[in-house]
């Protein structure tokens, strides 16, 4: 029980004294039970008074303070670096807020405002009393970061970590790193293609050898928290012990019977059992696609680098954080969304890339030239009626850069962009210019009267009522129709599931703070980076990756962390386990364990947050929270509601 | 419906287009020009219909003619595209458009096709000369007689088809309807509009360029009454040789201010020009200045033994009542006055 607890009560300039006596309110609490010091103040938060508190607490020895004044948001973290400056443990500092909720909310009731005022400190001062010292949880943190994918934002990431000096493992679920970027040809702006991008990044990532690189390989158990995840790796074989001589691969694809659609170019093409996705292509070891492999043996025949004697492996990895740089999906037009799947001369953005990749002299498609392109923007992205409200960022420029490439590669096109307004943002605008230059014609719409995609006689028609030309109706004769899809967050979610990963409404990773905390997620020790979290082009997820990178390293770098020691606690001697405390927990943070013969639940001060969910739905009333227990909610309401 | 023709801005170069390709439709030309209203909005909207190639639109549109060029669209213009010189390219076409025999589109859009009609008319003279044996006596009467020939037929033939040509694309295919009285209700419009250039002054700080284009405007036209009517060239009238004077003086004066100007290219309606407007202009000067020396050879008892003077002023008068007058820039003055009275009409009509 605290008997030198000191109370001040703030003017806050007028801001509460113009409705809140506040002289009557210190007086009401002067001679409470343990208080020894009752004071009122100008500004609590001024830096002379905060020299006074801990004048006070040192001379006059106080054990517990209590300020009221605005709202804990503001300034609980300024008093209790008071209270630390003064020698006092922080946590026997207790926040009254008589602004925000009396001062401010009652302006037109001075007396009744006075009379809650003096109800909330009484509360305050109850709970002060009874107030303990605590210390932060430290945890130990393994020096180490797993870095989940391997495109260029991974990459990125596990470079900037392994220079800082941390052990990295990258874990990419695909045979080949490079992700979405490999698949890109001549990037937008700084004119290289996607697969030198990835090469640079390799050959850096292949320097450090505090990286680890996994192909293959995926993320399937995860226990632990931040400092030291526990995480399971399985890892399937590429079937490739080493790469086969020269001459030998061409003969072991050769002879593959097996011919699929090729994911890598978006199935305009096909592939065999035995791949790689282009030749120089990163690790530079072929893979044999399990899936559709028929285990025929031909390809053994011509090339003895190829094994099908190995096998799944298990790998059991610890990391004090996790760095999720999983990517994204193009969006999938749905089977009529402009005549996509209908019409046979309507592709994607990605489609036309790799088209306009393989096309030498003359751009052709289907057979037939292509002359005129139709570009459809805005697919998958901006929906009226669908959930993609969000705009994915890249798609105006990336679309443009690809219409300069077509007309520079190909003279005699001519473009056609049906539009919802340009976002050709930042220095990317050069491109719009360029491309209006190049006599790239520009029709608009808004978003509830789309353009029309139509099939008449041999001839494939696009139609627009064109906001700029006083809303006429026009039409083109397209040779090919691009619809210029956007990003939507990966398909496959294990990984986010796995470490309980929030999403936000756009169903991308979700950050703590889009601002503030642009790269840490809720569960502490997992940050995000790239398109993970929300579409981005390459510069910006490199931007992620690098302080995803940073907030990882620094959670990692001491070797050990301090965590809030306002906690869930479990009385074990009134625990009967029954489960409804891991149903309520957000975080996971309750384990059954088995103690003096019963069953019982422990909680993971680690991964707790002390929120709280589980304190009432416990039927026995086990569950305390450690600097808000049963005992101070009832000292308070005593307060509040004085008997009668 | 309208189906977009992304070639049609490559043959609208040919008449002189800059960059229509570069407009992002900020509309600040249109903004900006003080003769665009909520009715007749341009020339966003011309440059706009050029680029996406909508002919039928462009033919029907009597907008370009609405567009005196004082150029402040193109000063303001923030990708250059210039729109002011769109517009003066969408006249030529329109000309072209407007003109049966397809010889107006051959002279603009080939400066080869000009040089050849030039020397091939001065080449007629010469050898029309030489079977007269250059006999002044016989020639000058001929030359007299060619003038009212060539107004008559060049009217009749050519312009009077060009002009109901002109009615029937913008009047009406787009079917403008129209009682006949409106037609000689808007006919003020017409005169006022022909003799005056009154809009002009509807442009900002034009007040002098309006001045220069009246005074020859009645210059050029009373000078032609004064040839062709009072016979200036053969009157002993102290009056009419004076008149006759003063009017070609006013011509060969304006007209020099004009060359002068877009030598200096110091206005932005004298920037960009065209093999059209040079012929124009110097033709013009041309024949004010030699029509004022033959006159004044007559006087000093001179021309007699300087034939070839008479013969220089009589091939530019050719080459200018057949090429110029009817193919040529002066022909706007006519399409001009025409689409301002079209336009009155229309506006009656709603």
């Amino acid at each position: 029980m605290k008997n030198k607890i000191g109370v001040y009560v703030c003017h806050c300039g007028g801001n509460i004294s113009d409705y809140v006596d506040v002289e009557k309110v210190r007086k009401a609490v002067e001679n409470d039970e343990g208080v020894y010091l009752a004071k009122t103040t100008m500004f609590a938060c001024a830096d002379s008074n905060q020299k006074e508190m801990v004048d006070d607490i040192k001379d006059q020895g106080l054990d517990g303070v209590v300020v009221a004044s605005c709202s804990p948001k503001l300034h609980l973290l300024t008093f209790r670096a008071v209270t630390e400056r003064a020698g006092l443990n922080k946590y026997n500092y207790v926040h009254a807020n008589i602004r925000e909720q009396v001062s401010w909310a009652h302006s037109d009731d001075k007396l009744g405002a006075t009379e809650k005022a003096i109800k909330i400190v009484k509360a305050t001062i109850a709970k002060v009393r009874n107030s303990e010292a605590l210390e932060p949880i430290k945890v130990k943190s393994i020096k180490a970061v797993a870095v989940i994918g391997a495109g260029v934002a991974g990459m990125r990431a596990a470079i900037e970590l392994a220079e800082a000096g941390s052990e990295v493992f990258l874990i990419e679920r695909e045979f080949f790193v490079g992700g979405r970027v490999a698949q890109w040809d001549n990037l937008f702006v700084s004119e290289e293609t996607g697969k030198e991008l990835v090469t640079r990044l390799y050959d850096e990532v292949m320097r450090h050898r505090h990286v680890t690189l996994f192909t293959g390989a995926e993320v399937i158990e995860n226990s632990g928290n931040v400092g030291n995840f526990k995480l399971k790796v399985k890892i399937t074989p590429r079937h490739f012990k080493l790469s086969c001589a020269q001459g030998e691969l061409q003969k072991a694809i050769d002879v593959c019977p097996v011919v699929v659609p090729d994911e890598f170019n978006f199935n305009i093409t096909t592939r065999k059992a035995i791949y790689h996705n282009y030749p120089s292509e990163y690790p530079q070891l072929p893979a044999v696609d399990m899936k559709n492999c028929t285990r025929c043996g031909e390809c053994e025949k011509v090339c003895n680098g190829v094994d099908f004697s190995q096998q799944t492996e298990y790998l059991n990895i610890n990391v004090g954080s996790v760095l999720l740089a999983t990517g994204f999906d193009p969006y999938e037009p749905k089977k009529g969304e402009f005549g996509y799947g209908e019409i046979n001369n309507v592709v994607t953005l990605q489609q036309f890339k790799r088209i306009v990749h393989y096309c030498d002299d003359k751009l052709m498609y289907n057979g037939k030239e292509v002359k005129n392109i139709a570009y459809i923007y805005c697919v998958g992205s901006r929906q009226v009626d669908g959930e993609n409200k969000y705009c994915s960022r890249y798609c105006c420029t990336a679309t443009i850069h690809a219409a300069i490439d077509v007309k520079k590669k190909f003279k005699k096109v001519h473009n056609f962009h049906f539009n919802r307004g340009i976002r050709t943002y930042g220095k990317q605008e050069v491109l719009y210019d360029e491309s209006s230059r190049l006599g790239d014609i520009y029709l608009q719409s808004f978003e509830h009267d789309p353009p029309k995609v139509e099939r008449v006689g041999d001839e494939t028609i696009v139609r627009i009522k064109d906001v700029l030309t006083k809303d006429k109706e026009l039409e083109v004769v397209a040779d090919l129709v691009v619809l210029v899809t956007g990003m939507v967050p990966r398909k496959d979610n294990s990984i986010g599931n796995l470490l309980k990963v929030p999403k936000g409404r756009d169903k991308f990773f979700n950050e703590i703070h889009m601002k503030l905390r642009p790269v840490e997620t809720v569960i502490d020790g997992v940050t995000i980076a790239g398109a993970s979290q929300g579409p981005k082009n390459i510069m910006e997820s490199m931007n992620s990756a690098l302080s995803a990178a940073t907030k990882s390293f620094s959670l990692i770098n001491s070797g050990e962390l301090a965590l809030e020691p306002t906690v869930a606690m479990v009385d074990e001697n009134a625990c009967d386990y029954c489960g409804k405390c891991e149903e309520a927990c957000p975080y996971s943070a309750f384990e059954k364990v088995e103690k003096s013969g019963k069953f019982i639940v422990k909680v993971n001060s680690t991964v707790c947050k002390g929120c709280g969910m589980c304190l009432p739905v416990c039927p026995t009333n086990a569950i305390n929270l450690i600097g808000l227990t049963d005992v101070d909610m009832e000292n308070m309401i005593d307060a509040l509601v004085p008997q009668v | 419906m309208a189906r977009i023709n992304p070639d049609f801005t490559e043959e609208l170069r040919d008449y002189g287009a800059f960059d229509p390709n570069a407009c992002y439709n900020c509309g600040n030309c249109t903004a900006v020009c003080t003769l665009s209203d909520e009715d007749n909005s341009f020339p966003r909207t011309m440059v706009r219909v050029s680029v996406l190639g909508l002919e039928d639109e462009i033919k029907s549109s009597l907008d370009p003619w609405l567009c005196y060029y004082c150029g402040e669209c193109s000063t303001t213009c923030p990708r250059e595209a210039d729109p002011g010189e769109l517009m003066m390219s969408l006249r030529r076409y329109l000309i072209a458009k407007y003109d049966w025999t397809g010889l107006s589109g051959l002279l603009y859009k080939s400066l080869t096709a000009s040089i050849i009609a030039f020397l091939g008319l001065a080449a007629l003279v010469i050898w029309f000369g030489y079977s007269e044996s250059f006999n002044l006596e016989v020639i000058m009467p001929q030359g007299h007689l060619f003038e009212m020939l060539a107004i008559g037929s060049v009217f009749t033939i050519i312009l009077l088809p060009n002009i109901i040509h002109m009615w029937w694309l913008s009047m009406y295919k787009p079917g403008v309807k129209a009682s006949i009285g409106l037609y000689f209700k808007a006919l003020g419009d017409l005169i006022v509009h022909m003799f005056t250039q009154k809009r002009t002054l509807g442009c900002d700080d034009n007040q002098f360029r309006w001045f220069e284009h009246f005074i020859l405007v009645l210059g050029y036209l009373s000078l032609l009454f004064t040839t062709v009517f009072l016979n200036w060239f053969e009157t002993h009238n102290l009056f009419i040789i004076i008149l006759g004077y003063v009017e070609s003086a006013i011509i060969f004066v304006v007209t020099f201010d004009f060359v002068k100007s877009r030598i200096q290219k110091n206005k932005e309606i004298s920037k960009h020009s065209q093999p059209s407007d040079w012929l124009f202009v110097i033709w013009l000067l041309l024949m004010g200045l030699t029509a004022f020396i033959v006159r004044l050879f007559i006087d000093l008892d001179v021309l007699e033994n300087n034939s070839w003077m008479y013969f220089v002023h009589l091939i530019v008068l050719v080459q200018w009542s057949l090429i110029i007058v009817p193919f040529g820039k002066w022909s706007h003055f006519l399409y001009r006055s025409f689409a301002m009275y079209f336009q009155k009409i229309k506006e009656l009509a709603v």
